[in-house]
């Protein structure tokens, strides 16, 4: 045994000196910084009047309910669950597609990564929403769904899709996303089947397994735990990209920001409030799938 | 049969059917079978905006509200970004546009407006900071004067207009706008009247109407429709006359311009 290799350093648990006048020098450039801010922008202050827009009490039930700011949250999160539900559709059925022999299937599904991964997100955006949902959706009759119908009225129809009169608007903006993010999805999926080693592929075959059954017993097992961490990381940038179509007018977090902003002509109150109410959401994902993480790890043992 | 008779059976069946479509395709009656007007806007003080509890108030949401009730149908706002309007009305997000929009020679060749149903103007806030004594055009259009006003709305027009030689900073919100002057960044703001009076009257001091309460421009407000909508134009233009002659719609546009007083507790608690 070699007695020269020095023991693995241990993490450092305690603040030092150093440490503490680091963050020291931090938080002294911050305040600096807001009291600049004071000097050189004259302006009142005033949170009551966004923070009104957070919840509001509503005489007819006697209850608090979720003003224009947090329904706009809500809809920024069904809108992001919705949509990487079809966007992982997409991107596994494209994904597999990048890995096939067929030439068409590898052909159909790179000139999608490529159109998309190409261009920037708004032109796209702007481009499916003038061109590809307004021919599509009135010849589906999407636009004439009933809001007082049986279903649509419900409270499950509610809790999952929001307002049913906004329900065009709200499938134009999560179609748009998820065929947006499906892209991304796509490259990460083949890059799961991909990792699996050639040799685990021939081995299968070798023992009689048909194609489809390397896949399941095999490819996709493994490919799985590959693919899980990357997705969830995509979850939380889909929550941030879904800011951009609030310039179609989906009624989410951002557009209805602007509203209120409007409104209210308090910009930086907003801005600053809808900032953090994004950073809260995507970091309680971020603390939640590092613990699945860790936990999945934990049962691989 | 030959060639030139399929050609012509083809014509003419193309034909037909695309009359029948022009039929059906009747914006009024769409309406009326719809049971519901959808009306797009844009919020903009005092013409379109939010309450306390979050649901939209102000002049142009009575006048819909109202001319909904004259066709006997509910109707549906769709509040859309202002940069997008007038495309997402020619996708067919929504039936016509009650939106504050001034009618501009430019806009009317891809959109049909009716009779106006109100006259804004613009008017400019200024800096007391930079602009203090500034009272004549002349003051403003100079090489040294920054103007901010929103984009792709009249004030940035008019601002290149009546001051040729001044810097225009473009935003996207006349509240940014306004912030640029409040801020001493920029001399003056132009918006539509009354936000620069309203503003002017939340900031003594820092900002003030250097041309009183006269406008610099005159606009004529109206309701935007897709081209070709030939029956629904008429019927919207004189249920204008009418309300402008009976009164309503100016009772209507002093409660909402005149003075926020009148329901300013509405918007926001203070």
């Amino acid at each position: 045994m070699n007695r020269n290799i020095p023991p693995p350093l241990k993490i450092k648990k305690r603040l030092t000196l150093v440490d503490c006048l680091l963050y020291g020098a931090v938080a002294l450039l911050i305040f600096y910084a807001a009291y600049r801010v004071n000097d050189v922008l004259i302006y009142h202050w005033n949170w009551s009047k966004v923070l009104g827009f957070l919840v509001k009490f509503d005489d007819e039930t006697q209850s608090w309910a979720s003003n224009l700011l947090l329904q706009g949250l809500w809809t920024t999160l069904r809108l992001a669950l919705w949509a990487t539900v079809l966007a992982t559709v997409f991107g596994i059925i494209m994904g597999y597609w990048r890995t096939c022999q067929n030439l068409t299937l590898r052909i159909i599904s790179r000139t999608y990564v490529e159109l998309i991964r190409n261009m920037p997100p708004i032109v796209f955006i702007f481009i499916f929403y003038f061109f590809v949902s307004s021919q599509i959706f009135p010849a589906l009759g999407i636009e004439d769904i009933d809001s007082d119908g049986a279903f649509a009225s419900s409270t499950i129809f509610h809790f999952m899709f929001g307002d049913p009169r906004l329900f065009s608007n709200f499938l134009a903006g999560m179609i748009c996303l998820a065929l947006f993010e499906g892209a991304y999805i796509t490259e990460i999926v083949r890059a799961g089947i991909q990792t699996t080693e050639k040799g685990q592929w021939e081995a299968a075959r070798a023992i009689g397994l048909s194609p489809f059954n390397v896949l399941r017993d095999i490819v996709i097992p493994q490919a799985v735990r590959k693919i899980l961490p990357p997705l969830a990381g995509q979850f939380i940038t889909l929550i941030k990209d879904s800011a951009i179509i609030s310039l179609i007018s989906i009624q989410e977090l951002t557009f209805v920001a602007t509203e209120v902003a409007a409104t209210t002509t308090r910009v930086f109150e907003t801005w600053i409030l809808v900032g953090f109410m994004y950073f809260v959401l995507c970091y309680s994902f971020a603390l939640l799938f590092a613990h699945l993480e860790r936990r999945a790890k934990r049962s691989q043992r | 049969m030959t060639i030139s008779k399929i050609f012509k059976t083809l014509t003419l069946v193309t034909l037909l059917t695309l009359s029948g479509n022009a039929l059906a395709d009747d914006l009024l009656i769409d309406i009326q079978k719809r049971g519901v007007m959808k009306v797009g806007m844009a919020t903009f003080v005092p013409w379109a905006m939010r309450d306390k509890d979050g649901n939209l108030i102000g002049f142009e949401i009575d006048v819909a509200t109202k001319l909904a009730e004259d066709m006997g149908v509910k109707v549906e706002f769709v509040p859309t970004a202002w940069s997008g309007i007038i495309p997402a009305l020619i996708a067919k997000k929504f039936d016509l546009i009650i939106g504050g929009m001034s009618i501009t020679p430019q806009r009317n060749l891809t959109v049909n407006f009716t009779e106006p149903y109100a006259h804004s103007g613009q008017q400019m806030a200024a800096s007391m900071q930079l602009a203090d004594g500034f009272d004549s055009i002349d003051d403003f259009n100079k090489s040294s004067v920054t103007i901010a006003c929103r984009r792709g709305a009249t004030p940035c027009i008019a601002a290149q207009k009546i001051f040729p030689k001044a810097t225009v900073l473009r935003f996207d919100d006349d509240a940014q706008a306004f912030q640029e002057v409040v801020n001493g960044n920029a001399h003056g703001m132009i918006s539509s009247a009354p936000k620069p009076r309203f503003w002017s009257e939340a900031y003594p001091g820092k900002v003030f109407l250097p041309f009183g309460s006269e406008n610099l421009t005159r606009g004529d407000e109206a309701f935007a429709l897709r081209k070709g909508e030939h029956d629904a134009l008429n019927f919207f233009s004189n249920w204008i006359t009418i309300n402008t002659s009976n009164g309503w719609l100016d009772e209507t546009h002093a409660y909402w311009f005149q003075d926020q007083s009148a329901w300013k507790d509405m918007v926001a608690p203070e």
